[in-house]
This record gives structure tokens, C-alpha cells and sequence, in this order.
């Protein structure tokens, strides 16, 4: 039995040390194998850099100087930049531009970033700082200066700056302000005027279904604000263009709002636009004289 | 083997006996087995040897090699840029093995006459008969040293086993003839010859620096630029060669340096080719007119031209028996910047005799215009200079250009040495670092250098330069238009031979590069307006190189932009002259 035991024991140190002695051998040749592997690699990467070098200096030798030359004289005949197409600075690049003139082409307009999720991002919802709730549109005084971050005045006041140029009443600066405030749905709260004055609306962040609502509210405070004969006119436009807002808002589509996005633009190109889309906000938006 | 045992006997002792063979049977059968055994255990351990062997040691830590593959045998020469001009590559050659086919029989399957007229077809420049004689001979041989994988098609397409074509890394320059006399060639037995592969070759094939290549100041697209413009105007003038340098003033660096005709280094027959010899920094020429500026330069430098207003006579001048005449009748009497805007050579001898003979010679020799160039080409030439004190007459005419002999890039360094403030400074052809650029030794005090810009623009604006002057690009410079001196001291008889030269730096109000054109015996021709002088064939030369290669220097045009001249206008009619 002891004899037994021991030869057990030692049968099985000796088969453990061969599990081992096989495990530490596979794993040399694992390593080994991968060594030669990464060895191929470097070998083809060699070949292929080397390649690579053949076909740089082919493509050189066909495209050499004097080749080159022979195609330019053939094909193309360019010839070396004169001192006028050079510019110095910035400034002499602004001097050709000039503002487009009436019946000029409407400028092409090409797909760009939703505004919208930009506008979500820089404009959080507005929260009272004690309570930490959304505030109350009606119960903040209107026409105070609102503690609105720059970015929010910036981006109202561009869009008044838009408006200024294209000469306008006050009433249907207002309104064309207010339907951009009613596309930019809840978040936007403050807008400046080319006057100066500065309107605050403050309401509740609402769901999408009552962002109709809301957007009336909104049009109509800034109409009122600019009274004027046009008032009527301007809020059912503004009713109109909420309820194309809430549809819109419906629809889950972040689009930046048309009259909105004309204002902007206009700042910016100083052009009018001709866009259909714009077209139809402008029609909404402006009041009738 | 043990005998078989009697069995008759004794049946004990027979069976003990019995027991004893059976035993001794036993014992052989194991020993056979442990041989067998013993056997297999070591064809087992010599297999696992083998495994282990194969396993843990083949691919050994051989890493360095790969990368080795990669580093050429001769290092690459880039332009400053680091576009490859020479690089190793493996391309193909024409080799005969006459026993592809066997040790016996006939080397080739056709007969030796049709092969040849075959590959003369395929490689027209190819001499016939020396390779129709090489092909008989039955030696292996190179039959061609480089081919094209295309021609490398055409010659697989004669079904020759006896035509092979080893690929062999050979020197390379894929910009063709571009620079040619710049980068020289590579011989058969692997050393450089002629340019920079003559200088480099130590540090080329030095297996330390192989990896690295070696940046030359050359601007391959200005080289481009400076070779096609020299060419077109070779062609038109019917002129014999041509050369062009351009310079950088701060640096001294060569960004373009050419010669025409050039050859093609790629070809390997270059040994004894006329066309190696090198225009721009190895032969000497009088460069005429060209040298005024200089004679200007010293002469305000000394003071002794204070007042540019000051006239002299423009009449003939008669000198120790000898006349020095002007192109032009130029009227009774011109002042210095009409003097340079004419090219008076009268007024300019006068200048120089009141510089002395002395101040003249000390002012040329501060140019380095009394030893061979500075550069590192070994192509560089001795000037003819005048030996001992120059009398009267010799001053005299070295203040035009004659009498004294230089290569074109004498004259690229003295104009840089006249625009850049008065600092010489020795070309080169290795990108220089503008913070580490050489010190230079002053020449001429930075108030005269500024007079000198002022009168080279004027010279361009209104004087013989008009047709190199590039819109925005404020380029100023001298024409020089000399008759070539005959052979054994004939003198000037040949009128018709000139050498035009045309020497520029731009942009005149803060100078960055020196450009000179010169062209060989340039003829009258339609396209040159039946002239033959500098203003005419080399200025329009310049005025076409400097806006292909200002923009890409770093010069940009500008029309609103000019160095000062107003001072000196009030002093000039306009007029032309040479």
C-alpha cells in the first residue's frame, strides 16, 4: 500500500512535470511560430515598400520636368500666376465683394448642420436658479433685460440684423421675429431689437403638443410690444405660423424655422433670399402695408 | 550464438541445461529489443531535436534584415525639396547567356544576323555590328546595361532563352537630363564621375550613411524652369550652348545651375561625351558689360564717383594706340546712370581710370574673380587673369569686361555680392540652413550696394534690360553683349561671335535671388528681331524665367511694390543702347 502510494505520487509529479514540459513546448512553439509570422510580415512589408519606391520613381520619370513641360506646352498651356491674381491681405479680398443688386440670382444654397440641435445645445432650458422648475413665461415681467447667455442675445440679434437692412416696420420686425422665435421652438427666450429695446418671453419648457400655444404666446407678446396697426395681421399670421411650427414639431423635425433661417442668412449674405422655402416664410411673416 | 546443447544425458542435468539456454534465449530477445528500442528512442529524439530546433531557433532575431533590404546601395541625392534627382533601381539589363540552351550546340535559335537586326530594332541607337559580333563571340556579355520593362517585353517577345534580363539596382535619375552636370553620372564599376556623385561618393556609399539621403540647394522645378527657358532661347538664336545659374544672395546656395546642351546621366556611354563639359562653372568667358556694375561699385566705394550727375565725355577714347568705342553715338557726354542705362563703355573706362589700376584689380580679386569658383563641383574653371600690375589700358578694358576672363558663376557670385549689402559669400551647392549661413567677407559697404539696386533697376526699367523687366516681380539687372576673343590671342575678328549675357537679381527692393542667362554665339533670327545683343535674346530669357520660378522661391509679384529710383530719374533720358 505505502509503495503503491509512493509510486502514485511520484507517477504523478512525473506526469505533471511532462504536462508542464508539453504546455512550456507548445508555448515555444506558439511564440516561435508567431516570431516567423511577424518575420513573413516584415519580409512582405519590405517587398512592398520596395514596390512601392519602383512605382514612386516610375510615376517620377513620367512625370518628370521636361515631360511635364511638353504637356503643358501640348495640353494645357498654363502659364505662371501675374502679380494681379496675387492678393495681400484680407482687406483687398473684401474689396471685391459687393452687395448683390436687385434681381441679382439667388445665392446657391447647399445642405448644412441642423441648427436646430445647435440651437438645443447652446440654449439650455431656462430653469429658475432657486426652485431648480422650468420658468413661467407670464410671470417674469416683460421687457426686462433677461439673464440670457451672450450666445442667446448674439443669435437673437443676428437675426434682427437681418431684419434691419430689408427696412421694415417695427411691427413686422416683430413679428418676423417672433415666427424665428416660434421655429426655434422653447429654448429661445430673448430677442434683441434693431430699436434696442429687448423683449423677454418667458414660459415653460411645453411638450411638443403645446408648442402651438406657446408659440402664439410668444408672437403675440412681441406684437403687442410694437403695437401699431398691423397687430391683428402679424397674430394670425403668427397663429398660422405656430400651427405650422407645432406641425413641424410634430413631425420630430429639428429644421431651423424658415423665417428664422432667412433672418440669419440675410445677416450674413446681406441678399435676399429666393429659396421657395424662404419665400413662403417671408410671405407669412411680413405684414401687409 | 550459443551451440545447440546434446540432449542425450542425464535428464536433470539436461533440463537445468535446458532451463540455462531458455534463459540465455530470454536474455538475447531483450537485448535485441533494447537495441530496437533504443533505436527508436533516439530516430525519436533526433526528430524531436530537429522540431525543437526548427521550432524555437529558425526564425532567429534576423529583424535587422528586413530593414537592411531597404537601405540602397548608394544613398539618394534629393533638391532641396526632396524630390529624388539619383536613387537605386532595380531595373532590368540585357544579358546573353550563351548556355541557356545547353553547354552544346548553338547558342541562339535563329541565327546571330536576325537577332541582331532584331534588337537594333527594339533599340535603335544600338550599334549593329557590335552586337551582331557579340552574339557570334559566344562569351556571356552585357548586351545593353539598361532596359525598359517595355523593351524588356519586346526583346521576351524574340523567344531567345540565350537573351535574359537580370534586374540589377543600378543609378537612377528619374528627372532625365535635368541638372545633368549638377549630379554627373554613375560609372559601370560603381563611382561617380563629374558632379556632385564624384564629390559625394565617399559619404554615398558609405554604408553608415546609406539610408539618408543627401539634399542638394537645386530646386528641381526651378532647374525645370531655368533649362526650358535657356533651351527655347538656344533654339531661337541658333546659339551654340547656354548657361544659367540662379542663386540665392543670402546663402550663396545654387538653385539652379544649367548647361546646355546637356546629356542624359541615365546612359552609360557618358566617358568621353563632348556634352559633359560644364558652361556655367568651367568655362571661362569675357563677359563684357556685364561687369560694370562692378567697376561702379568700387568707384562709389572708393569715392571716387560722388556725384552721379557729373558727366563725362562720350566721345571715342583713344588709348595707348587703341580706340574704345560705344555701341552707339550716345552724344557729347553722359553721367553715370546713363552710362549703365547705354552701356557706355567709354564713360565706364573713364570711371575705371580714375579707380587706378590698383583699386581695380584689388576690387575684382575680393570677388574671387582671380582664382577658380567656389563650389563643390570639380568642374570649375581658371579664370584668365591678368597677371602682375595692370597698366592703364588693362584697367580700362577689365572695367567693360574684357581682358579678364570668368565663368558665369563668377559673375552670379559678384551680383550677389552686389545687391545682398555688400557680402561675398561662396556658392554652394548643399541646402544651406539660413540661420547657419556662411559669414561671407564684405565687398562693398551696404550704401553702395543700395546704389547699385537702384541703378540695376533703372537699367531694366529704362535702359537695354526692358524685356527681362516681369510685371511685380522688380527684377534689375545688366546686359553684356562681348565679342568672343579668337584663339592664340587672335583678337576680335570674328565679329558675328558673341557671348550674351544677361545678369539680374530680383526683386530689386529686397534682392533674394541672382539669375544669369548667357547664350553661346547667338545668331540674328526672326524671333530675336534680327539682333544678336543680350538685350534681345538673354534679357527676355530672364524675363520669362522669373515669374515661372519667383512664385515658387517665395517671391511674390507685386505691382504696387518697387525699390526707390526717384532720385536718380531726374538724371536720365531715355534711351537705348547696349
Amino acid at each position: 500500500m505505502n509503495v503503491s502510494t509512493w509510486r502514485m505520487r511520484s507517477i504523478g509529479w512525473i506526469a505533471s512535470l511532462l504536462v508542464c514540459a508539453g504546455l512550456v513546448m507548445v508555448l515555444a512553439f506558439r511564440v516561435n511560430a508567431l516570431r516567423s509570422q511577424v518575420h513573413q510580415s516584415d519580409m512582405k512589408i519590405v517587398a512592398l515598400k520596395q514596390e512601392t519606391i519602383y512605382l514612386e520613381t516610375e510615376f517620377e520619370t513620367r512625370a518628370n520636368q521636361q515631360q511635364l513641360k511638353a504637356w503643358n506646352d501640348v495640353e494645357f498651356g498654363y502659364v505662371a500666376p501675374t502679380a494681379a491674381q496675387y492678393l495681400d491681405t484680407e482687406r483687398q479680398l473684401a474689396a471685391y465683394a459687393k452687395p448683390a443688386e436687385p434681381g441679382a440670382p439667388s445665392p446657391v444654397r447647399v445642405a448644412s448642420a441642423d441648427d436646430a440641435v445647435a440651437a438645443a445645445a447652446a440654449f439650455p432650458a431656462m430653469v429658475s436658479p432657486l426652485t431648480g422648475k422650468p420658468v413661467d413665461a407670464d410671470s417674469a415681467p416683460a421687457g426686462t433685460p433677461a439673464a440670457a447667455t451672450g450666445a442667446s442675445a448674439k443669435r437673437a440679434s443676428v437675426a434682427d440684423a437681418g431684419d434691419a437692412p430689408a427696412a421694415r416696420g417695427h411691427a413686422g420686425a416683430a413679428v418676423v421675429a417672433a415666427a424665428g422665435l416660434a421655429g426655434l421652438g422653447d429654448r429661445l427666450s430673448t430677442v434683441r431689437h434693431a430699436d434696442g429695446t429687448t423683449a423677454t418671453i418667458k414660459k415653460p419648457v411645453t411638450k411638443k403638443s403645446d408648442s402651438a400655444a406657446s408659440h402664439t404666446r410668444a408672437a403675440l407678446a412681441l406684437a403687442k410690444k410694437h403695437g401699431g396697426t398691423t397687430t391683428a395681421d402679424a397674430k394670425t399670421r403668427a397663429h398660422a405660423k405656430a400651427d405650422a411650427g407645432a406641425q413641424a414639431s410634430n413631425r420630430h423635425t429639428a429644421k431651423l424655422h424658415p423665417a428664422l433661417a432667412q433672418a440669419g442668412h440675410g445677416a450674413m449674405a446681406h441678399k435676399p433670399a429666393g429659396a421657395p422655402v424662404i419665400t413662403l416664410a417671408l410671405r407669412d411673416a411680413k405684414p401687409e402695408k | 550464438m550459443v551451440a545447440a546443447p546434446g540432449i542425450s544425458g542425464a535428464s536433470g542435468g539436461g533440463r537445468l541445461h535446458l532451463a540455462n539456454v531458455r534463459e540465455r534465449s530470454l536474455l538475447t530477445a531483450k537485448i535485441r529489443v533494447l537495441w530496437v528500442v533504443l533505436g527508436f528512442a533516439f530516430f525519436t529524439l533526433t526528430a524531436f531535436a530537429r522540431i525543437g530546433q526548427l521550432g524555437l531557433g529558425a526564425a532567429g532575431a534576423d529583424h535587422g534584415a528586413a530593414a537592411d533590404a531597404l537601405v540602397p546601395p548608394r544613398a539618394e541625392i534629393t533638391d532641396r525639396n526632396g524630390m529624388p534627382l539619383a536613387r537605386a533601381f532595380p531595373a532590368y539589363s540585357l544579358w546573353f547567356n550563351p548556355r541557356a540552351l545547353g553547354a552544346k550546340g548553338q547558342p541562339l535559335v535563329k541565327t546571330p544576323e536576325e537577332v541582331a537586326n532584331a534588337l537594333v530594332q527594339i533599340f535603335p541607337d544600338l550599334d549593329h555590328d557590335t552586337t551582331l559580333a557579340r552574339l557570334k563571340d559566344g562569351n556571356p556579355t552585357y548586351l545593353r546595361r539598361r532596359v525598359l520593362p517595355e523593351e524588356a517585353n519586346k526583346v521576351h517577345a524574340l523567344g531567345e532563352p540565350a537573351l535574359e534580363f537580370p534586374r540589377e539596382s543600378q543609378r537612377f535619375y528619374p528627372q532625365g537630363s535635368l541638372a545633368a552636370h549638377v549630379l554627373g553620372y554613375v560609372e559601370e564599376d560603381g563611382h561617380g564621375k563629374l558632379g556632385m556623385e564624384q564629390v559625394l561618393d565617399a559619404r554615398l556609399t558609405n554604408v553608415a550613411h546609406r539610408a539618408e539621403p543627401v539634399a542638394l540647394s537645386i530646386d528641381a522645378r526651378a532647374q525645370g524652369a531655368m533649362e526650358d527657358e535657356l533651351s527655347r532661347g538656344m533654339l531661337e538664336t541658333h546659339a551654340k550652348g547656354a548657361a544659367g545659374i540662379i542663386l540665392d544672395v543670402e546663402t550663396g546656395e545654387i538653385i539652379a545651375l544649367a548647361s546646355l546642351p546637356s546629356f542624359d546621366p541615365n546612359r552609360g556611354d557618358l566617358a568621353r561625351n563632348a556634352l559633359v563639359f560644364n558652361r556655367a562653372s568651367n568655362q571661362v568667358y569675357e563677359l563684357g558689360s556685364t561687369f560694370k556694375p562692378f567697376t561702379i561699385a568700387a568707384a562709389i566705394d572708393a569715392g571716387v564717383v560722388t556725384d552721379l550727375a557729373v558727366r563725362y565725355s562720350a566721345k571715342p577714347l583713344k588709348i595707348d594706340g587703341f580706340t574704345i568705342h560705344d555701341s552707339h553715338d550716345f552724344g557729347a557726354s553722359l553721367n553715370v546712370p546713363e552710362a549703365l542705362i547705354h552701356s557706355s563703355n567709354i564713360v565706364t573706362a573713364q570711371i575705371g581710370d580714375k579707380l587706378g589700376g590698383q583699386k581695380m584689380r584689388d576690387s575684382m580679386i575680393a570677388l574671387g574673380m582671380n582664382a577658380r569658383p567656389t563650389i563643390e563641383l570639380p568642374a570649375r574653371g581658371f579664370p584668365i587673369w591678368p597677371k602682375g600690375e595692370w597698366p592703364r589700358l588693362r584697367t580700362m578694358t577689365v572695367s567693360y569686361g574684357h581682358g579678364l576672363a570668368v565663368t558665369p558663376l563668377h559673375l552670379a557670385v559678384g551680383y550677389a555680392a552686389l545687391v545682398n549689402g555688400g557680402i561675398w559669400r561662396p556658392a554652394t551647392l548643399y541646402k544651406v540652413d539660413p540661420a547657419h549661413a556662411p559669414a561671407g567677407r564684405r565687398v562693398y559697404q551696404p550704401a553702395t550696394s543700395a546704389r547699385i539696386r537702384q541703378l540695376l533697376r533703372l537699367i531694366v526699367v529704362d535702359g537695354t534690360g526692358k524685356k527681362a523687366d516681369s510685371s511685380g516681380f522688380r527684377v534689375g539687372g545688366k546686359t553684356g553683349s562681348a565679342e568672343k576673343a579668337g584663339s592664340n590671342g587672335s583678337g576680335y575678328r570674328n565679329k558675328k561671335a558673341i557671348i550674351s549675357t544677361f545678369a539680374a537679381a530680383f526683386p530689386m527692393d529686397h534682392p533674394r535671388y541672382v539669375v544669369i542667362a548667357m547664350l553661346d554665339e547667338p545668331q540674328a533670327t526672326q524671333s530675336t528681331s534680327g539682333q544678336r545683343t543680350a538685350a534681345w535674346n538673354t534679357a527676355p530669357i530672364v524675363g520669362r524665367v522669373v515669374p515661372r520660378v519667383g512664385p515658387m522661391l517665395g517671391v511674390v509679384p507685386d505691382g504696387h511694390r518697387d525699390v526707390d529710383v526717384s532720385d536718380l530719374t531726374p538724371l536720365v533720358a531715355n534711351g537705348d543702347g547696349e
